[in-house]
């Protein structure tokens, strides 16, 4: 089986030249074309970002389990393979790529054209360098699955793997910043810190200048190869407090502003010449009745966990809290992950929720116990528990600190419900890994049919067996109610008058503006 | 004098030895920075590699140790969350905090002292109201609130100053304004009741029966001696301003200590939050002992009765 590359930027870069030269044969563009390659980026964009930046995310080997970095990783790097609009995996730096028959290999063809900053070209040696530089997360992951990084020529790199692993790609392109690629000869001339203070990459803005805690600034790369940017510079501005920015982009001094929330977004969408764009973002926020298997417990029998799933109305919590923009997925998996199976739309009968409580004994209600969640949640749960109540499912708010919900959450400290989220990269099966099969990191309990589909997936390498294994242990997540899932939630942004292109939204899934050769100003 | 001195230096290392404890304990109780420096759903391997990474797999005691040690070496270690040195984090920070404390001082001063002369010269009359209701509203509104309240009028209704951010002297503005209201009103109600007192003593009554004209009396006897716990208090509140401005500079965006403070709490940065309230409590504590030593070398009873 044969996985291959082509299907991305190369399969529309031929589409278009062929456009173009039958356009062109015509004499229609030419003049056009000529205009479009000699136009210089033009102009500035200033973001007002919600959180400090961190020069560790000048560099993809730091790459963390998180996905502000990447919002910086976009401009100023490029990657291998990487979430691109329209395609979850796209070839960037690499042309192509295809997995040997057996599985235990994986072959790349680089970019002809593709230049660092520094004007060198990406090299096999390059990327060779850049993997085995990298140690941010699930780097022991990858260097325990890839036996070695062999550069084959100057453009040709091969990665070989210990055994077959169907989620290499996954990781290598989007879960993970290993495929990210540095400069080695000017990492090496540098140093790590060096690097850091002067960041070079392939990306479509070279870096011109950091102020920690006030700015960062990058300046068009005109060599970048994908296509030229049309906006000369992009400033970053670190503006914490979300009021302020919204101040700031009413008043003209940012042109996009990152999360604005409740009646600030509201405010926003009333103001003329402000646009308010949501973006919905991989992190499905979902209800775990973590004592299902506690055959004691209420949450044991499956018509009560269904009761609660039919007792809240999910849209007039998104109309109420994200002004309708978060959509009701009803799933635990972000909708543009691999191996996603869509499930039936979310129902509110409360009626139906009613008579199954009944039917499960609790006709008058029941105490229900403890409603553990994120504090900076609490909104969404305070809504989540009135809908419970009505039904007769009693809940106590038991809101807790970020980190100490988190880490509560993992050490399996909490009880009863709770109300999680996730943001991690990665596809179905490493959801399923964390959340539902036994051993999973926020996993309280598990059955065993999923984890038996989950063993088989990890070992299949034909995409459709592998598809049909995930959709069913999907369908089976829902049909038991094993969770009750909230909304995908929609990350709501602003956007000023002078922006024409804000780069929200284009890549699915992913939270900031990207790709950053596409953003441009309103002409 | 030097058994006082050594006594008291004493103290403050007893002090800051506290401080270091309590602060190395309390973040830690907040809960684990791993949880917030990887997605929730991060695998336990890459959980368990961040955690050795950042040093928090070691036993507390060794934990604590290092703590201890850095502030002795001079290398505090990198920051959780920007992987860079924080001892360059704080010092890049501090001038934006020194600048902030120094321009608000400069306000609270301007405005709380010739207030609070005012007020104790017309005690009960309009002058002493007005300030009363200045100094309750410096006092009891949050500054999260006066600074909104300003950004909402100055910047989007006016267009007058600029939101946030630094860089010119309109930047300054609103967080000085803000930051020095509340020291304002307590500089206030200090040269209030010190220039009170001051009105009240035998030598400024002589100086009225002698003829001198009031202006002279309040503005030479007795305004130069009803300064003196003014400045003092300035002197403590300046340091509280650089090491505590944590909503104002994060309201307004300036890159100060305060928001590196904030910063450190929200991401559970245990290097960060420990350098800042060890630093800030050093200079308060520092402060404090030269206070203490001054005080014994002008009134010799301070050092004898202790």
């Amino acid at each position: 089986m044969v996985e291959s590359g082509m299907v991305g930027a190369s399969g529309h870069s031929d589409l278009t030249r062929r456009g173009l030269l039958a356009l062109s044969a015509l004499g229609i563009v030419a003049a056009g074309q000529r205009a479009a390659l000699a136009a210089s980026p033009d102009g500035q964009l200033t973001w007002a970002v919600h959180v400090s930046l961190a020069p560790t995310w000048f560099d993809p080997a730091e790459t963390p389990g998180i996905i502000t970095p990447f919002m910086l990783l976009y401009a100023m790097h490029d990657a291998m393979v990487k979430p691109m609009p329209g395609n979850s995996a796209e070839p960037c730096l690499a042309e192509s790529w295809k997995m040997a028959p057996d599985g235990l290999s994986y072959q790349f063809a680089l970019r002809e054209g593709a230049k660092f900053h520094d004007g060198e070209p990406v090299t096999a040696e390059d990327v060779k360098f850049s993997f085995e530089r990298y140690r941010g997360t699930s780097a022991p992951l990858m260097k325990e699955r890839v036996s070695a990084v062999e550069a084959v020529d100057p453009r040709t790199v091969r990665f070989v793997l210990k055994e077959p692993w169907p989620d290499f790609i996954t990781f290598y392109s989007s879960a993970t910043g290993a495929g990210w690629i540095v400069p080695k000869k000017y990492v090496e001339k540098v140093g790590e810190e060096g690097f850091k203070k002067a960041p070079v990459g392939a990306g479509p803005y070279r870096f011109v200048s950091f102020t920690p805690g006030v700015e960062l600034v990058f300046e068009a790369f005109e060599d970048y190869w994908r296509k030229k940017p049309t906006v000369k510079r992009l400033v970053f501005k670190v503006i914490p407090e979300e009021g302020t920015r919204l101040a700031a982009l009413k008043r003209g001094e940012v042109d996009l502003a990152y999360s604005i929330r409740g009646e600030l977004a509201e405010e926003l969408r009333k103001t003329p010449g402000l646009a308010l764009k949501a973006v919905v973002i991989q992190a499905p926020f979902w209800l775990y009745f973590a004592d299902q298997w506690d055959s004691k417990s209420p949450w044991h029998d499956q018509r009560v966990r269904e009761a609660a799933r039919l007792a809240i109305d999910y849209k007039a919590v998104s109309e109420a809290l994200t002004l309708g923009y978060s959509p009701i997925t009803n799933s635990i998996i972000p909708e543009n992950f691999a191996f996603y199976w869509k499930p039936p739309p979310a129902a509110y009968d409360p009626a139906k929720a009613r008579q199954l409580l009944a039917a499960a004994g609790h006709g008058k209600g029941f105490d229900a116990g403890d409603y553990y969640c994120d504090a900076s949640y609490a909104n969404v749960s305070e809504a989540i528990i009135n809908y419970l109540q009505e039904a007769g499912i009693r809940l106590k708010l038991r809101p807790l600190e970020r980190a100490a919900f988190y880490s509560s959450y993992s050490q399996k400290k909490l009880k009863n419900v709770i109300q999680g989220a996730s943001g991690a990269f990665g596809n179905t099966a490493t959801r399923l890994a964390a959340f539902v099969v036994k051993g999973g990191a926020y996993a309280y309990g598990n059955y065993p049919d999923i984890d038996e589909l989950f063993d088989q997936q990890a070992k299949e390498l034909d995409v459709d067996k592998r598809t049909a294994l995930l959709h069913r242990a999907q369908q089976i997540i829902h049909e038991r109610s094993v969770y009750a899932p909230i909304w995908q939630l929609a990350f709501l942004n602003g956007v000023g008058k002078r922006v024409g292109e804000s780069g929200l939204g284009l890549i699915k899934g992913h939270a900031y503006s990207a790709p950053y050769e596409d953003v441009a100003i309103k002409t | 004098m030097k058994q006082y001195i050594v006594r008291r230096v004493g103290y403050s290392l007893l002090s800051l030895f506290l401080l270091s404890l309590t602060i190395f304990l309390f973040v830690r109780l907040t809960g684990d920075p791993t949880s917030l420096l990887l997605e929730p759903g991060a695998s336990p391997a890459d959980i368990e590699n961040l955690r050795h990474q950042l040093g928090l797999d070691r036993p507390l005691w060794v934990q604590y140790w290092r703590f201890v040690e850095s502030f002795i070496t001079g290398d505090l270690g990198l920051s959780f969350y920007y992987r860079t040195p924080v001892l360059d984090l704080y010092f890049e920070r501090l001038p934006n905090s020194l600048l902030l404390a120094a321009v608000a001082m400069g306000f609270s001063l301007v405005i709380g002292i010739p207030s609070g002369v005012l007020a104790a010269v017309h005690v009960g009359g309009f002058w002493d109201n007005a300030g009363k209701i200045f100094t309750l509203l410096g006092l009891s509104l949050p500054s999260f609130f006066i600074g909104l309240v300003m950004i909402l009028f100055f910047t989007v209704y006016l267009g007058w100053l600029p939101s946030s951010g630094s860089g010119t002297a309109w930047h300054l503005v609103m967080p000085a304004v803000t930051l020095g209201w509340y020291f304002a009103a307590a500089h206030m109600r200090m040269t209030r009741s010190s220039m009170l007192e001051v009105l009240g003593s035998e030598y400024v009554k002589l100086a009225r029966l002698k003829g001198l004209p009031e202006g002279l009396v309040i503005g030479k006897h007795a305004f130069k001696n009803a300064l003196i716990p003014v400045i003092t208090l300035a002197g403590i509140n300046l340091v509280v301003m650089i090491n505590v401005a944590v909503v104002v500079e994060t309201i307004f965006a300036w890159p100060g200590i305060g928001r590196l403070l904030y910063e450190g709490i929200a991401f559970r940065d245990f290097p960060i939050v420990q350098t800042v309230v060890v630093f800030g409590g050093s200079m308060i504590i520092l402060v404090n002992l030269l206070v203490d030593i001054l005080y014994a070398m002008i009134d010799p009873r301070i050092r004898l009765e202790s």
